[in-house]
């Protein structure tokens, strides 16, 4: 901004000679292109500090998230909606950091550059500086005309634009659905029906809109065509008004090139209106982040799973787990296997002293985490000090080698998540995962999504694995429950207040 | 049953036709915009320029007798005009061009939406845009794509019709000049091209990095429980954000490149300006014939101004250039067929499976061959555990899918893919709730009040309906609980005309013996149509019942 200011001084000075006095001097023009270079070179490394800020607030932000998604109540992480989340990871914190240093720095010089380009302009003509100064209220008079108009109706057209995009991204999650009932005729002619009235609707608020800019290039055109009027007639002298007769013509030009900077950043932090907009809507989105952790009470209810510890402490209160051998949770449904399995695991809460003294746990449940990539690499994913033969014969001992399913043997592919991979699937390499590892076991249904062959691989597994270590198993399975050594049975649960309509 | 197929290809065809006279309408508009953004920009050029000149010329009448016979009416009247011009322009400019702008919108997506519709991957494997991280980067996508035309062509355009013109008046009025301003618009002009190749990477970087971060992250969230258990959550999760760091990271260099353009172009303006008058003062010109110079000069220094927007077109160019490349796998799907004619209501008495062997998303065949006969009247469970291929069936009888081997014959006679999709009702295991009136949820347009209510209360949705404000009450996915939004897909194989319905798992999510009530219905209200289904529980007793 001063490289600026101090580059159309040297231009004025040049060009106000050159065309006045016929004479050249090289002084002024050297300042002048000193000063443009020097301060393109301040913009330049302000425009970096600013990226680097930006990042920074971006990693800072993202760590925070890491940190909280690490450390905070399972059950309570599970109640947040996981696409949203995920989805705000990858834009949030980007959004944020706009906000916080980008629209914060423009907003400075927004109070800063008026102030400089009037200081400029004062020592030639005060009385030029003072008819700026004076053109701010009557601006600020316009904006408050169509001020709460131009809010209101930028919300709405933010919302507008938002429905529109619901709508549209609302068909096309549903596409499949739209084809399998025949509507796509149908759906086309609503979706035009209607993304069609809202950009309608949208347009009609746009023109209030920008009335919100166009009265800035109003005031900043106007003030050109006043100052430049004026200061002609001095020049002629056919106007005898203080601070605008007797001007060299350097300093009218210095005025009529200063005079539109004293309005451009009003300019510039209406047009980031959107960055604000969207940096706002992370700041709320985020605020769990930031928020201190208020774990348990004040949480809403588990969906639909009661959370029967009563039960469950009731049934362990006397009961101690071995160091090894096979134990069967059982009960009805509802009563709580899986639960009390997440509390012995250590998933809620702290889970029992003597259980994580048996070492770093497997879970076994179709849930459990597959990274992408090959079947072997999925197998051997964490475990320590494990070798190609050992992978390649759990992967045999769990049929993952002959499923026509999963065809490769141990380089099968495993897209990300596991998304290619059947509940049965996840379950047996989850297993053969585990027969590969050293601590306890917690299995939540092992048995459930198999076909007899399976499940009897699964069981088999599992009674070996039981010889060693640990195997805690949640399940309806009769066979199952049979082979173990120890039992824990829950009770039916008592009459848990069911949701309206079951699902 | 022809003619019905025909009335209902009508409305695609029309609704192409008004696309069509969207994007003429949007032709205009357009040209409207184009034409007051040149009008606009010429108006801050000469308000500049005009300006100056009139300084210039006042000050040397000032000092002389001309004085009083200065006509300064003409340059204060023009000054003004240009000044009203530039704001009015400018303001139009912007209105139209979003208006345009909008325009192109509707009709972009909707080519979009038709696009996906045929395409193949829409009815093959679990639809990944159902899936809220997906749907998001997608839809930044067409965003990106819709923004191109109104935030990078446009003001390209513009600057380059400002640029010849000051060019030409810098040829004729001081030709000397034209050099080194070519020179200094080189600069920036060379960068923005290193700027778009550079962006580019770093922005194709950006995504990959954002999509790979999002990909684990909902993984690791998805498996919380047992990476908690194990203990490798705060790891997992830590991994999982590490692409996204990295692409905060990534966005950090892009800034610094445009940086560097910003820096580029804003010396453009004030160079341009000083090289017009020095040319001008070494050709000999001197007082007033140095008025035109300082004229052109100082509009270069207003269009250096409007050429800050050059690192705004450059990302602006760049994002386009990603969406398109991202949404190129469906709108280059080539002339697919359109959605089958729907031949619901004719008779179909059986179906049967020859040798009939489902295929894997890459061909590979799944399991025995299947020779297998659907009859009306006697409904069939597949029954098999999960991964054993009854979706992939159910997709394929239902010509969502092509067989690996076989063939799939209806009546007797060999019904090709896009025939069989006409003839078939298909209750996906994941089907959707439009975010529209259960009435368009039902999707049974010609049906009357009564009926959509028999088929509510069939499916023991009635009161439920009722209770949330009847058929014309606005319905979203997740105003319904999983038992709910099966029982209302539920509802829509009681309410269509299709001769076989397919339903896939009708009974997840469901109560044992609220889904025994249901399914016991539909088999009795569709008992002169075709009837298969999938089940991963027992199946009613007396349905035929296939292993898979």
């Amino acid at each position: 901004m001063a490289g600026r200011l101090a580059f159309a001084a040297g231009l004025a000075v040049t060009a106000g000679r050159m065309i006045e006095a016929g004479t050249l001097d090289p002084m002024p023009l050297l300042a002048a292109i000193g000063a443009l270079v020097l301060g393109g070179a301040a913009g330049w490394l302000a425009d970096r500090r600013t990226a680097r800020a930006e990042a920074d607030v971006a990693g800072a932000t993202l760590a925070a998230l890491e940190a909280r998604l690490a450390g905070m109540n399972v059950r309570q992480l599970q109640q947040r909606a996981r696409g949203a989340l995920v989805t705000g990871a990858a834009r949030h914190p980007a959004a944020l950091a706009r906000l916080v240093v980008s629209h914060a720095a423009t907003r400075a010089t927004m109070g800063l550059g008026p102030l400089l380009a009037v200081a400029a302009i004062a020592p030639l003509s005060w009385e030029a500086a003072a008819a700026l100064v004076l053109a701010t209220p009557l601006m600020i008079v316009f904006f408050a005309l169509v001020g709460g108009l131009i809010q209101e109706r930028a919300d709405a057209r933010e919302a507008a634009l938002g429905r529109l995009a619901a709508q549209f991204a609302d068909r096309v999650r549903a596409l499949p659905t739209i084809l399998a009932n025949h509507a796509l005729d149908r759906e086309t002619q609503k979706l035009q029906a209607r993304i069609g009235a809202y950009a309608r609707g949208t347009m009609s608020v746009l023109s209030v809109a920008f009335l919100n800019s166009g009265i800035l290039d109003f005031f900043s055109s106007l003030s050109i065509a006043v100052l430049a009027v004026f200061l002609g007639l001095g020049h002629l002298g056919l106007l005898d008004v203080p601070g605008f007769d007797h001007l060299a013509l350097w300093q009218s030009l210095f005025i009529l090139l200063v005079a539109p900077d004293y309005f451009a950043p009003f300019r510039r932090y209406a047009e980031l209106y959107h960055a604000k907009a969207e940096g706002a809507a992370a700041a709320t989105a985020l605020d769990w982040v930031f928020a201190v952790p208020e774990d348990g009470a004040a949480e809403p209810a588990t969906r639909g799973q009661p959370v029967p510890d009563a039960a469950s402490d009731a049934a362990l209160q006397d009961f101690v787990f071995p160091a090894a051998g096979l134990v069967a949770i059982t009960g009805p449904s509802g009563a709580g296997k899986t639960t009390l399995l997440r509390r012995l695991a250590g998933v809620d809460g702290e889970g029992r002293a003597e259980l994580r003294a048996l070492g770093r746990a497997s879970w076994i449940a179709t849930d459990s985490f597959v990274p992408a990539g090959s079947l072997a690499r999925a197998i051997a994913w964490n475990i320590d000090g494990c070798d190609g033969e050992a992978v390649a014969a759990v992967a045999q001992e769990l049929g993952l080698l002959d499923d026509a399913l999963l065809p490769g043997g141990l380089d099968a592919r495993i897209a990300a998540g596991g998304e290619n991979l059947s509940g049965g699937q996840r379950i047996r390499l989850a297993v053969a995962r585990m027969l590969l590892g050293h601590g306890p076991a917690f299995c939540d249904e092992p048995t459930a999504k198999l076909d007899a062959d399976n499940a009897d691989k699964v069981r088999r597994a599992l009674v070996a694995a039981a010889r060693s270590r640990l195997v805690v198993v949640a399940t309806h399975d009769a066979a199952l429950a049979a082979l173990a050594r120890h039992h824990i049975v829950l009770a039916a649960p008592a009459a848990h207040p069911m949701k309206a309509i079951a699902a | 049953m022809t003619d019905l197929a025909h009335a209902d290809r009508i409305p695609a065809r029309s609704s192409i036709r008004a696309e069509r006279s969207e994007r003429s309408a949007s032709t205009g508009r357009w040209r409207l915009a184009f034409f007051l953004a040149g009008l606009s920009l010429l108006a801050a050029i000469l308000l500049t320029s005009v300006s100056v000149w009139f300084l210039g010329a006042v000050a040397l009448a000032g000092a002389g007798s001309a004085a009083v016979s200065f006509d300064f009416h003409t340059p204060g009247a023009l000054v003004r005009l240009f000044a009203i011009t530039r704001t009015l322009a400018k303001y139009g400019e912007r209105l139209s061009g979003h208006a345009a702008a909008l325009t192109d919108q509707v009709a972009l997506r909707l080519t979009v939406f038709s696009a996906m519709a045929n395409a193949p991957a829409t009815r093959a494997a679990g639809w990944q845009l159902s899936r809220e991280e997906r749907l998001a980067d997608w839809l930044e996508d067409v965003e990106d794509r819709d923004d191109e035309r109104l935030r990078v062509q446009f003001p390209a355009a513009t600057l380059a019709f400002g640029f010849l013109l000051l060019l030409s008046a810098t040829a004729v009025i001081s030709p000397l000049a034209c050099l080194p301003v070519l020179f200094f618009a080189a600069i920036p002009l060379i960068l923005a091209r290193r700027g778009i190749r550079r962006v580019g990477e770093a922005e194709a970087s950006t995504r990959a990095a954002r999509r790979t971060g999002s990909a684990a992250l909902g993984a690791a969230l998805q498996a919380l429980v047992p990476l908690a258990a194990e203990g490798l959550r705060a790891n997992e999760i830590g991994t999982a954000l590490r692409p996204l760091h990295e692409s905060a990271r990534l966005q950090r260099r892009q800034s610094d490149m445009l940086a560097l353009l910003d820096l580029a172009t804003g010396l453009f303006g004030p160079l341009a300006v000083t090289a017009v008058l020095l040319a001008a003062w070494h050709a000999g010109a001197r007082g007033e014939a140095l008025l035109p110079a300082a004229f052109v000069g100082f509009g270069w220094l207003a269009l250096g101004e409007a050429a800050g927007a050059l690192s705004k077109i450059v990302l602006g160019r760049v994002k386009a250039k990603e969406a398109r490349a991202g949404l190129v796998v469906w709108t280059d799907g080539g002339d697919c067929a359109a959605e089958a004619a729907d031949r619901s209501g004719i008779f179909v008495g059986r179906v049967s499976l020859v040798g009939l062997r489902t295929a894997t998303p890459d061909g590979r065949p799944i399991g025995r061959p299947l020779d297998l006969t659907f009859q009306v009247g006697r409904p069939t469970a597949l029954a098999g555990i999960s991964g054993s291929g009854k979706t992939t069936l159910l997709k394929t009888i239902a010509g969502w899918l092509q067989p690996a081997a076989g063939a799939i014959l209806v009546d007797g006679r060999e019904v090709a893919a896009s025939g069989r999709q006409g003839l078939v009702h298909l209750g996906l295991h994941d089907a959707a709730i439009l975010s529209d009136t259960v009435r368009a949820n039902l999707f049974a347009d010609g049906a009357t009040d009564a009926e959509l209510h028999a088929a509510l209360a069939a499916v023991e949705l009635a009161d439920r309906v009722e209770q949330g404000g009847g058929l014309d009450a606005w319905l979203t996915q997740d105003v319904l609980s999983l038992g709910e939004a099966q029982r209302l897909a539920l509802a829509r194989a009681f309410l269509t005309k299709a001769p076989v319905i397919l339903l896939d798992e009708p009974t997840e999510h469901l109560d044992a013996e609220q889904a025994v009530r249901i399914l016991a219905r539909l088999r009795a209200h569709a008992a002169d149509r075709i009837l298969v289904y999938s089940a991963h529980r027992p199946p009613l007793l007396g349905d035929t019942i296939v292993r898979l």
